[in-house]
């Protein structure tokens, strides 16, 4: 298990907002291995940015992880996040420093008030001993190496005196300010325009080759998780339905949801004879969930065995699914 | 302590969350049907408490010849300056005239200067506001510039400067309160309609070919509705407020009319003060009761009407 | 920055003039002018006499001209004479302002420091019994007339208990400085009141809003304790609004320093404002208010200078 950075097992956890308990993250699990990026991928309100939450246990007040383990393999031995106080020492020294996190509009995650060079000063400040000039220069070095002209004047300078990618970099160097094992982007490059995106997945890929750093990236966009996934996980209304490697998810889907995920997305250079096809139906509301597989209404297979949640089966040793006939669907894969 | 209230309130919220947890396994959390502004209205403890006091003053007030007996301006010089008893509830003044009588017709006017006052003014300024919000034009600019003038006065010395070049009269004192309030519902119904007009289905319907006063009544203002409630509520309550203070000062409502100020005019005179308390105190009480129930309700409507609210 | 100051100058300036405008248009169709007011109505003066001194003092011009002579005199400090008794306005006025400023000066102060305080305990502990109770209070501080409170308070502390005087700014045995705290005591408190409260809630809500914001979750995935996370990053963000709300406020103090002078016996501004009321001096009424109007503008543009020092957005010139 040396190669896994943080492992998440069963993992669930609820919202309780309008008086109502809405099951947003309902048992998943997951590994994040070190040096490796897992994707997870699936629409807005599938939770894949409520598992993020969970791990860097920022989770809004009226919500609650219930059920699971998220474990993060540390070097000093196992450390079990779920049960940490939210707001805890023993939590804090773990964020930013060991596991850090970027988010998706770099405008509204920095503060507007602060400048650039102390809001991630504020990061090594509270997990080294740098102190003064040598804190100043460390941030000018970071900044350099995310690749921010003139770095000894911008760290004076306010986020809104940045351009978008800009903020997303000084953002991506205040999370790598203290080197952490796991970084967790969540949709970082949604707001950005889609040449500036690229420049930002560039460095993260070079990021992870230098440091060995674990990245679980959420994103719903399946172009990105065919460029940089090592791992991908499909979320579905709060399941994982399936996961594996990337060759295994992207090459032979098997939940009738990856194929469709696959089959909505237009493929440059086929022309325009494409053949896309959109998802029949829409989400169904979580506080009416469908009683089995989440899936069930929309799929095309469906049978009366999906009344109940199937489990999740490996159909390879690196590739699990939750579907009943995952069989018959993993034999017409390739 | 400070840990105990940690432990406890973390016990007390996770209690709530198994509580809500069960139910909704047990499948007993349906979906809520009907206008989620009436149930997050009637969900706020306070704004029901507030509407419930509101409206039981309200109806004193109207129904008062049938809660006494007195007539409020009958003055009997034979009963003067009684404290409470079973026959005058809140004792009598100085010139015999029922305390309790006074405050109930009293309320009468105190709530028409301020309701209706609010109501007045929310009428101009919506009028005034989805007009020149939408439609722009020199209207708007003449209203703007009139409101900003208007509004670098101390609301309190706006009124009083009027009343010195106007003379004192009920109407006078509505109409002052009306110059004086239009402005703020004129400045926010504007700035809704102006970001309205920026909306895609207002744009929709100008591509259908509606006409503009058409798309500005009908399909804008009911977005702008919710702020304007609110703003109705805190108004009334700010010109009850400010009704009381001026004819606490002599300078409101004609003194011989009965309105929750002029019945406190008297508790200037310190003996009054300190030897007859049933003057001024059970009438302070009142009108900070009603202003307090107002408020209420109003931020029950603020609440209701909030989207971004959750709870 | 500085730009925006002049920006913000040319909006207040013709603002200025049009008001003074309007009031002097008030002064000008009330009746009387500034010779008779002079005379002493007692003797009788030859109408000849007074045309001369009209003349000489420019009361024949058109409006436009005499507005020009009005408004240099204001400029230069003279504001004419009162209706009642032909004393020189600028005299009462500059031995009334000192106790009206003390007054309000004290209120704003400690509106600003408890209602900000309260407002940010009250956010910071939402949801909770604390939040529950200075939300509540925060209601009935805004709702119970300013001028009932502080006859509940005379009665209390100062009939009943004799621990401050009933009113009035100075004791008879006035020496220093400090011996009129008693009595400044009971208006400013009663005065800041209501303040705080308006203050407190509004602190609350921007303080939620400036918490829900996502760089809040920044800072905490950056693992900084919480008090740095509430304090430097929520309150500091929150900080903006809560000044312009103050200056928004201010109108509102002045109007209720009218009623509390009055209830307390203040020697100030506002209890000789609502004496010329009552006696329908125009004069001295006309010249509080544009006093009062140029102090609302002057501290508009100095809480949009202010939030231009502390908000970078508008300080750099952007957004």
């Amino acid at each position: 298990m040396s190669d896994v950075a943080l492992s998440v097992r069963n993992l669930k956890t609820f919202f309780y907002t309008n008086q109502r308990c809405n099951k947003a993250v309902n048992g998943v699990s997951f590994d994040i291995k070190k040096g490796k990026t897992l994707c997870v991928v699936g629409e807005s309100g599938c939770g894949k940015s409520v598992t993020a939450a969970a791990i860097m246990q920022l989770l809004p007040r009226l919500s609650r992880i219930e059920e699971g383990s998220i474990t993060y393999h540390s070097e000093r031995g196992d450390i079990h996040i779920e049960k940490l106080e939210r707001n805890g020492k023993p939590m804090r020294s773990i964020r930013g420093a060991e596991i850090s996190m970027i988010f998706q509009d770099p405008m509204t995650a920095l503060n507007p008030v602060f400048t650039i060079g102390f809001q991630i000063a504020e990061n090594l400040r509270y997990h080294t001993k740098l102190r003064g000039h040598l804190l100043a220069a460390k941030v000018v070095d970071l900044l350099r190496t995310m690749g921010i002209p003139l770095p000894e004047r911008r760290i004076n300078e306010y986020p809104h005196q940045f351009s978008g990618g800009m903020r997303q970099r000084a953002m991506i160097a205040m999370a790598m300010a203290c080197n952490p094992k796991i970084l967790i982007a969540d949709e970082p490059t949604t707001a950005l325009d889609v040449t500036i995106q690229a420049q930002i997945f560039e460095l993260m890929t070079v990021l992870k080759q230098e440091h060995g750093t674990a990245i679980m990236l959420i994103t719903h966009d399946m172009g990105v998780v065919a460029e940089l996934a090592d791992d991908v996980a499909v979320m579905y209304m709060g399941n994982i339905v399936e996961a594996g490697t990337v060759e295994d998810v992207l090459r032979r889907p098997v939940h009738p949801y990856t194929r469709a995920l696959l089959a909505s997305m237009p493929v440059l250079g086929r022309g325009r004879g494409q053949n896309i096809e959109a998802i029949p139906g829409s989400t169904p509301d979580p506080f009416d969930r469908p009683k089995g597989c989440q899936f069930a209404p929309r799929c095309p297979y469906k049978i009366d065995a999906c009344e109940q949640m199937p489990a999740e089966t490996h159909t390879t040793p690196t590739h699990r699914v939750m579907c009943w006939r995952y069989e018959e669907f993993a034999a017409n894969a390739t | 302590m400070a840990l105990v209230d940690i432990v406890s309130r973390r016990s007390r919220l996770d209690r709530q969350f198994d509580e809500l947890r069960r139910r909704e396994e047990a499948g007993q959390l349906k979906h809520v049907t009907g206008s989620r502004f009436v149930r997050k209205f009637i969900n706020n403890r306070l704004a029901v408490i507030g509407l419930v006091v509101f409206t039981i003053i309200l109806l004193a007030s109207i129904f008062a010849p049938l809660l006494t007996p007195w007539d409020p301006t009958k003055i009997n010089l034979r009963a003067i300056n009684q404290p409470p008893s079973w026959e005058h509830w809140f004792g009598t003044d100085k010139t015999g005239r029922d305390v309790f009588a006074r405050v109930l017709y009293g309320g009468r006017i105190s709530i028409l200067v301020g309701l209706g006052s609010a109501l007045v003014s929310a009428l101009i300024g919506v009028i005034i506001g989805c007009y020149a919000g939408y439609v722009g034009g020199w209207v708007d600019t003449v209203a703007m510039r009139v409101s900003e003038a208007i509004m670098a006065f101390p609301e309190l010395i706006l009124v009083l400067v009027l009343v010195s070049i106007l003379g004192q009269s009920l109407f006078n004192i509505m109409a002052i309160f009306i110059l004086g309030g239009w402005c703020g519902i004129y400045r926010l119904v504007r700035a809704q309609m102006l970001s309205l007009r920026e909306e895609e289905y207002v744009q929709a319907l100008r591509s259908f070919g509606l006409n503009r006063g058409l798309i500005s009544f009908k399909h804008m203002l009911p977005n702008a509705l919710g702020p304007v409630m609110v703003n109705i509520t805190l108004s009334t309550a700010a010109f009850i407020l400010q009704e009381a203070g001026l004819s606490f000062l002599g300078l409101g409502v004609p003194l011989n009319i009965p309105t929750w100020g002029n019945i406190l005019n008297v508790a200037q005179d310190l003996t009054v003060l300190q030897n007859s308390w049933w003057l001024w105190l059970p009438v302070g009480i009142f009108i900070s009761l009603f202003v307090l129930s107002v408020n209420f309700i109003g931020d029950g409507l603020r609440d209701a009407s909030d989207p971004t609210q959750q709870g | 920055m500085l730009t925006y100051i002049i920006r913000r100058l040319l909006i207040i300036v013709p603002m200025a003039i049009g008001i003074s405008f309007l009031i002097f248009l008030a002064l000008d169709l009330s009746p009387g002018d500034a010779v008779t007011r002079m005379l002493n109505p007692m003797q009788s003066v030859d109408p000849d006499r007074i045309e001369e001194l009209r003349r000489a003092l420019g009361l024949d011009a058109p409006m436009i001209v005499r507005y020009w002579i009005w408004l240099s005199n204001v400029l230069q400090g003279n504001f004419g004479r009162t209706l009642t008794g032909g004393v020189p306005i600028t005299r009462t006025l500059l031995e009334r302002l000192p106790a009206t400023l003390e007054l309000s000066a004290v209120a704003l102060l400690l509106s600003s420091i408890f209602g900000a305080i309260l407002g940010t305990i009250s956010a910071l502990k939402r949801g909770t019994a604390t939040d529950n109770a200075l939300t509540v209070a925060g209601m009935i501080g805004v709702s119970i007339p300013e001028f009932f409170f502080g006859l509940v308070a005379i009665v209390i502390f100062a009939l009943n208990l004799q621990w401050l005087p009933v009113g009035g700014r100075l004791l008879p045995s006035y020496t220093s400085y400090w011996d009129h705290i008693p009595n400044l005591l009971m208006p400013a408190l009663v005065l800041s009141i209501m303040m705080t409260a308006g203050v407190m809630r509004y602190a609350r809500s921007a303080m939620l809003d400036a918490l829900s914001r996502e760089f809040i979750k920044t800072a905490r995935s950056k693992g900084l304790p919480e008090w740095r996370v509430n304090l430097l990053h929520g309150f500091r963000v929150a900080l903006t609004p809560v000044i312009v709300l103050i200056g928004f406020r201010l109108p509102m103090l002045i109007g209720g320093s009218v009623i509390i002078e009055q209830v307390f016996q203040w020697p100030g501004i506002g209890q000789w404002f609502v004496m010329a009321v009552r006696a329908k001096d125009l004069p001295v009424v006309m010249t509080v208010a544009l006093l009062t109007v140029v102090l609302v503008l002057v501290v508009s543009l100095v809480i949009d200078i202010l939030t231009a020092i502390i908000d970078p957005r508008v300080r750099l010139g952007g957004e």
